[in-house]
C-alpha cells in the first residue's frame, strides 16, 4: 500500500467567468496504511477531492502523487479506487454482482480464476459467495455497499477513497459496513481516504482528521487530537453540532452568528473564509478585523488555518493507526 | 440518508422476472392486449398473404377491369383487371418490411451517432451533439425527399431516405438517455476499473437505455410507414410493377369517383398498421413508465391527493386489535386510533402501516423513529391526509383537535388542517414552487384559508419570516426558493407552517439533508417556536440522538407498528424493547469505544408484503422465543403510558445464543 499525496490542487468548475472553485490549493496526504478522515459540510469540496484523486475530475491546479510519482490514468484498473454513497446507483441494475466485481478484477486471468477471485472477495466482505449471481435489486442497501467494496479491492488498489459511504444506508446496519472497512483497513492495511459529514462515523475509523470548509483545509491532525483539542473554530462548531445525549440546550452564539448562512462557494468570503460565520472572529470581536482582510497561514497546532489558533509549530504527522 | 417510504417487494424479485413481469403486465392492459393483438395480425400478414394470395394478385384479367365492389372481388380490381383486395393484403409485405427497413437504418444510425459523444471524449462528441441538434432541427419530410433525390427515385433511396431523415430523433433520444446513465455512479465506478470507454458502451449504458429505445422504434416503425406510404403515393417510392400500399393508394385514386372502395381499402391498411405499430408502442411505454406507482406513489413534495378515508369495519381484521392509548389530562391534540394504510399489491394488499395508535397532547414534542421502510413517514402522511391514490387509510379513529377527520369530505376539514395543522418535509427544495417566490407563497397560505387581503397576507408572510430568523425577512420573501439555502428554506417551510396558527406541527425527517451544523439551528427553531404559542410537535427521524435531545415521548416504529411508546430521556439506558435498544445502540456518538466493533442489528426489516405471524422483529431478535413466532405481542400499557409490545419487554439478552445478535448483546451489557 502507498503514500497518496495532493500537492496545492484546485479543481474548478465550469468557465473562466462564471465559475468556482471547490478545491483550492489543497496539500493532503494520506500516508501509507493509514485512514484519513475528511470532514466538512456539504459543498466544502469533499466529494471533489474524492473525484479528482480517482481522476472522475481533472485538476485545474497542482498535482496528485501516489508513492512519489503523479497519478495516471491509463488503461487498466486505476490504483486509486473508489466506493461512492449511494449503494442504490453505483452498481448497475442489469448486471448481477459477480460480474459487477469481476469487471474490476484486473485482465488476463484466467474465467476459472476469476472466479475465484470473485468468491474470494465476496467472502472478504462477508457476502456468501454463492449468491454471486444475485442483481442488485435482491440486495439491502448494506450489502449493495458491501458489493461495492469488494469491486474497489478487487481492482487491487494502492488506496481506497470512500466517499459518505454509510451516509445512504439506515443506522442500523451503518455499523456492519463500518466494522468490515475497519477489519479490511486493519487486515490489508489499505491506505484510506475516508470521507464523511458525520464526524461520529469518522472518528470510529480515521487515524487522522481533515476538516475542510469551503474548498480549504482548516485543520488537520491526529484523530484524538483533532477532536479532543480542537484549534479551528469550526471544528469546534462541527463537534458542538453532533447531536449528542443530554447536550441539548440553544447554542450560546453571539447574535449574527447564530443565524449566518453557510457561505456561496461561488463567491467565497476574502480573508479567512470562516469569518462570517466565526464565533471568534470579527462578527464576535471588534478588534478581529485581520480575519476579513488576511488569509490565515497553517504554521499553527495541527496545521489550523486560523489567525488566532494555538500558535504552535506544526506538528509532525506520523499517520500510523493509534 | 433518505427517508424511502419506498416498499421494496419490487427489489425482491429477480431483476429480469421483473422486466418480463412488466412485458407481461402491459399485455395484460386492454389496449395493449388489443393493440399487440393487431400488431401480431399485421406480421402474420405480412409473412403468409404473399405466399397465399399472391396468384390472385397478379393474375390480369382484361375483361374485368376498374370495376367495382362483388362478391366476386371484394374491392373491385384495378385497370388490368387484377383483385384489388388480394393486392392490399400482398403488398403487406413490402410495406411492412420497407418501413421495418427504414426504423433500422435510422435506429443504427441513431444509436450510432447518439452514443458517439461517449467514445469520442469531450471535444469529440460536442462536434456530433451540435450535428445532431442541426439535424433534428430540419423538417423530416423535407429531408426524405431531398435524399429521395440524391439517392435517385425507387425503393432503395425511399428506404435510405426515410431511414436517414429518422436518425436524427433517435439520435437525439439515445444520446439524452445516455448521457443519463453515463452520469450514474456505477459507469464512474466501471470507468475507474480500467473498464474501456467501448465496454462501458456495450456492457452497462446500451442495456439500461434499451427498453426506452425499443419503445421508441415502434413508435418509430408506425411514422416510417406512414412516410412510405406517402413517398410512394407521390411517386418517390416503389415503382412498378411492384407495388405497396402507397402505390395502391395512387393507382386507386385515379378511379376514385368511379369506385372509392380501391382507393380506400389500401388507406385502411395504412391507418391500421400505423395504429397498431403505435398504440402497442404507446402502451408499452406507459407500462414501463408506471412500474413505479407502488413505490414512488407517496413520496412527499409531489401534488398531493387526499384520498377517501374510510372507517374501518370492527371486526375481519387480522391484526391484533391495538391498545386504546390511555386516558391523556384535557382533550388531546392529535388523537389516532388504530391507523392503517393499505396499497394493492401484485399479491394481494400490502399494509405497510398496522394499526397504530397515539395522542399527542397540546404543546407535547414526540418523536417517531425506526428505520426506512418502518411507516413512520407513511403514519404522517396518513394523519395529514396526505396518502396518494391508491393507498387506503382507515383507522378506528382520527381526531385533530376534537374534530373527526374520518367523517365528512376533504371540504369540512381543509381550513381547519390548513391553519392549525403545519407539515414540514425532508426536502424544502422539492416542497416549495420554483417559479415562485417564497413570500408569495407563504401569503397564499393567509389568502386561501384566512380570507387576507393580498397585501396584508404579504405583511404576514415577511412577519413569519422574521420569526423563524429569515434574516433580512422584507428582501428575501422577494427572492425565489433556488436563491435560499437548505437550511434557511427549512426554515421558510416552517414559517409558512406557522402562517395560521397551529396546534401541531408535523416534521418528517426536517433535517436530513442538512449539514449538522445548520442541523442543530433548525432543531433550535424548532424548539423555540413550540415553547412560544404552546404548539405540539410530530418529529419524524431516523436518528434517534435528534429525537432524543428534542422530544418528550419517542414512539419507536418497526414494520409498520409502533413497539414502544417511552419517554425521551429513558431512551438511551431504560428501554424495554429489545428493538428500541439495538436501534440505541447501533448509532455511533462521539463516545463509542474504538476497540469494540459497533453494535449492528443483524438480518434485514421485514417485508411488508411479508408480514410474519408473529413478532416482526423476532427474526432479528437476541430475546426471541417460540411464543413471539407464533403469536404478535399487543401494545401494553404498564400504567404510567409507557407502552411496549414484546412478550419478553425488559429482559436483557445475556447467555441467550442467537447467532449474529452477539454485538447488541455485548453492547447492551455494558451500557446497561
Amino acid at each position: 500500500m502507498s503514500e497518496l499525496r495532493f500537492e496545492g490542487v484546485s479543481v474548478r468548475y465550469g468557465n473562466r467567468r462564471r465559475g468556482m472553485t471547490a478545491v483550492d490549493r489543497v496539500d493532503l496526504t494520506v500516508p501509507d496504511g493509514a485512514v484519513v478522515g475528511l470532514v466538512g459540510e456539504s459543498g466544502s469540496g469533499k466529494s471533489t477531492m474524492a473525484r479528482a484523486a480517482v481522476g472522475l475530475t481533472p485538476l485545474s491546479a497542482g498535482r496528485i502523487l501516489l508513492d512519489g510519482q503523479p497519478l495516471r490514468h491509463t488503461s487498466g484498473p486505476r490504483p486509486v479506487q473508489m466506493v461512492f454513497q449511494d449503494p442504490y446507483s453505483s452498481l448497475d441494475p442489469r448486471m448481477t454482482i459477480g460480474d459487477s466485481v469481476a469487471e474490476a478484477v484486473p485482465r488476463g486471468m484466467r474465467s476459472a480464476d476469476r472466479r475465484q477471485e470473485v468468491a474470494r472477495l465476496l467472502e472478504l466482505v462477508e457476502l456468501d459467495p454463492a449468491r454471486a449471481g444475485a442483481y442488485p435489486g435482491q440486495l439491502s442497501g448494506g450489502q449493495r455497499q458491501r458489493v461495492a467494496l469488494a469491486r474497489a479491492l478487487a481492482a487491487r488498489p494502492q488506496v481506497v477513497v470512500a466517499d459518505e459511504i454509510t451516509s445512504a444506508l439506515d443506522v442500523s446496519i451503518q455499523g456492519t459496513v463500518l466494522n468490515l472497512v475497519r477489519r479490511l483497513q486493519r487486515e490489508l492495511g489499505t491506505s484510506m481516504l475516508f470521507i464523511s459529514h458525520d464526524l461520529a462515523v469518522v472518528r470510529y475509523v480515521a487515524s487522522e482528521i481533515a476538516v475542510m470548509y469551503l474548498g480549504r483545509i482548516v485543520e488537520h491532525g491526529p484523530a484524538a487530537q483533532v477532536l479532543g483539542d480542537p484549534q479551528h473554530p469550526y471544528t469546534r462548531d462541527l463537534l458542538a453540532a453532533v447531536p449528542g445525549w443530554g447536550s441539548a440546550g440553544p447554542a450560546t452564539a453571539p447574535p449574527g452568528v447564530a443565524a449566518a448562512e453557510p457561505a456561496d462557494p461561488h463567491a467565497p468570503p476574502p480573508g479567512c473564509r470562516y469569518h462570517p460565520r466565526c464565533p471568534i472572529g470579527p462578527l464576535a470581536r471588534d478588534d478581529r478585523e485581520v480575519c476579513r482582510t488576511t488569509e490565515p497561514t497553517t504554521d499553527h497546532r495541527h496545521a489550523t488555518a486560523c489567525h488566532f489558533a494555538a500558535a504552535e509549530p506544526l506538528l509532525q504527522v506520523t499517520g500510523r493507526p493509534a | 440518508m433518505t427517508t424511502s417510504t419506498t416498499l421494496d417487494a419490487s427489489a425482491v424479485a429477480p431483476r429480469r422476472s421483473a422486466a418480463r413481469a412488466r412485458w407481461l403486465a402491459v399485455l395484460r392492459t386492454p389496449v395493449g392486449a388489443g393493440a399487440g393483438l393487431l400488431l401480431a395480425l399485421v406480421l402474420l400478414l405480412a409473412l403468409v398473404a404473399p405466399l397465399l394470395w399472391s396468384g390472385e394478385a397478379d393474375r390480369i384479367d382484361t375483361s374485368d377491369v376498374l370495376q367495382g365492389a362483388s362478391a366476386e372481388h371484394w374491392v373491385g380490381t384495378d385497370a388490368l383487371g387484377r383483385d384489388v383486395f388480394a393486392r392490399v393484403l400482398v403488398a403487406t409485405r413490402l410495406s411492412i418490411g420497407l418501413a421495418l427497413a427504414a426504423t433500422s437504418i435510422a435506429v443504427v444510425l441513431g444509436l450510432l451517432l447518439g452514443c458517439a459523444p461517449l467514445l469520442l471524449g469531450r471535444r469529440g462528441g460536442r462536434l456530433v451533439t451540435a450535428g445532431v441538434n442541426i439535424a433534428v432541427a430540419f423538417p423530416g419530410l423535407l429531408l426524405a425527399l431531398f435524399f429521395a433525390v440524391v439517392f435517385g427515385v425507387g425503393m432503395t433511396g425511399a428506404v435510405l431516405a426515410i431511414g436517414f431523415a429518422g436518425a436524427p430523433a433517435f439520435a437525439r433520444l439515445s444520446q439524452t438517455l445516455a448521457a443519463g446513465i453515463a452520469d450514474r455512479d456505477f459507469v464512474s465506478a466501471a470507468r475507474i476499473a480500467g473498464v474501456g470507454r467501448f465496454r462501458v458502451l456495450v456492457r452497462h449504458v446500451l442495456p439500461n437505455i434499451g427498453e426506452p429505445l425499443v419503445v421508441n422504434a415502434t413508435i418509430g416503425a408506425g411514422g416510417a410507414l406512414l412516410a412510405f406510404a406517402g413517398l410512394s403515393f407521390l411517386g418517390l417510392g416503389v415503382q412498378a410493377p411492384s407495388y405497396d400500399w402507397g402505390r395502391l393508394l395512387q393507382d386507386g385514386l385515379s378511379g376514385i369517383y368511379i369506385h372509392p372502395v380501391a382507393a380506400l381499402a389500401p388507406g385502411v391498411a395504412i391507418v391500421v398498421a400505423g395504429l397498431a405499430f403505435n398504440l402497442f408502442g404507446e402502451a408499452v411505454a406507459k407500462g414501463i413508465g408506471l412500474t413505479t406507482a407502488l413505490g414512488g406513489g407517496f413520496a412527499p413534495g409531489r401534488a398531493l391527493r387526499r384520498e377517501e378515508t374510510r372507517r374501518r369495519a370492527a371486526a375481519a381484521d387480522q391484526t391484533p386489535p391495538a391498545t386504546d392509548p390511555g386516558p391523556e389530562p384535557g382533550r388531546p391534540v392529535l388523537d389516532v386510533q388504530d391507523l392503517s394504510v393499505t396499497f394493492p399489491g401484485a399479491a394481494g394488499p400490502v399494509r405497510p402501516v398496522r394499526g397504530v395508535s397515539f395522542r399527542i397532547g397540546r404543546g407535547e414534542a414526540v418523536g417517531v423513529v425506526g428505520e426506512s421502510g418502518s411507516g413512520k413517514s407513511l403514519t404522517a402522511l396518513a394523519i395529514a391526509r396526505l396518502v396518494e391514490q391508491p393507498g387506503e387509510v382507515t383507522a378506528g379513529r382520527l381526531r385533530f383537535q376534537g374534530a373527526d377527520l374520518l367523517s365528512g369530505g376533504d371540504r369540512t376539514h381543509r381550513r381547519l388542517l390548513g391553519t392549525s395543522f403545519a407539515m414540514v418535509f425532508q426536502d424544502p427544495m422539492t416542497s416549495f414552487n420554483p417559479t415562485r417566490r417564497i413570500g408569495r407563497q407563504l401569503a397564499e397560505v393567509a389568502q386561501e384559508h384566512q380570507g387576507m387581503s393580498r397585501r396584508a397576507a404579504l405583511a404576514r408572510a415577511v412577519d413569519r419570516l422574521r420569526s423563524v430568523r429569515v434574516p433580512a425577512a422584507e428582501r428575501r420573501a422577494h427572492q425565489y426558493p433556488h436563491e435560499f439555502s437548505g437550511g434557511m428554506r427549512q426554515r421558510a417551510m416552517i414559517g409558512m407552517g406557522l402562517m395560521g396558527e397551529p396546534s401541531l406541527i408535523v416534521a418528517d425527517e426536517p433535517t436530513t439533508a442538512l449539514d449538522v451544523t445548520v442541523q442543530r439551528q433548525v432543531l433550535d427553531l424548532l424548539a423555540a417556536v413550540r415553547a412560544e404559542d404552546d404548539v405540539a410537535l410530530l418529529l419524524i427521524s431516523h436518528d434517534v440522538a435528534v429525537v432524543g435531545q428534542v422530544c418528550e415521548r419517542v414512539l419507536v416504529m418497526y414494520a409498520g407498528r409502533v413497539v414502544e411508546d417511552l419517554p425521551a430521556d429513558r431512551l438511551r439506558t431504560g428501554a424495554r424493547h429489545p428493538y428500541t435498544r439495538a436501534l440505541v445502540a447501533a448509532v455511533p456518538d462521539m463516545d463509542v469505544d474504538l476497540d469494540q466493533p459497533l453494535p449492528v442489528i443483524p438480518g434485514r426489516p421485514v417485508d411488508p408484503a411479508h408480514q410474519p405471524p408473529g413478532c416482526a422483529y423476532a427474526p432479528r431478535c437476541p430475546l426471541a422465543s417460540a411464543r413471539c413466532t407464533d403469536e404478535d405481542p399487543a401494545l401494553a400499557d404498564d400504567g404510567t403510558g409507557w407502552r411496549v409490545a414484546c412478550w419478553h419487554a425488559g429482559e436483557v439478552a445475556a447467555d441467550r445464543d442467537v447467532p449474529g445478535a452477539a454485538p447488541v448483546a455485548l453492547a447492551l451489557g455494558e451500557r446497561a
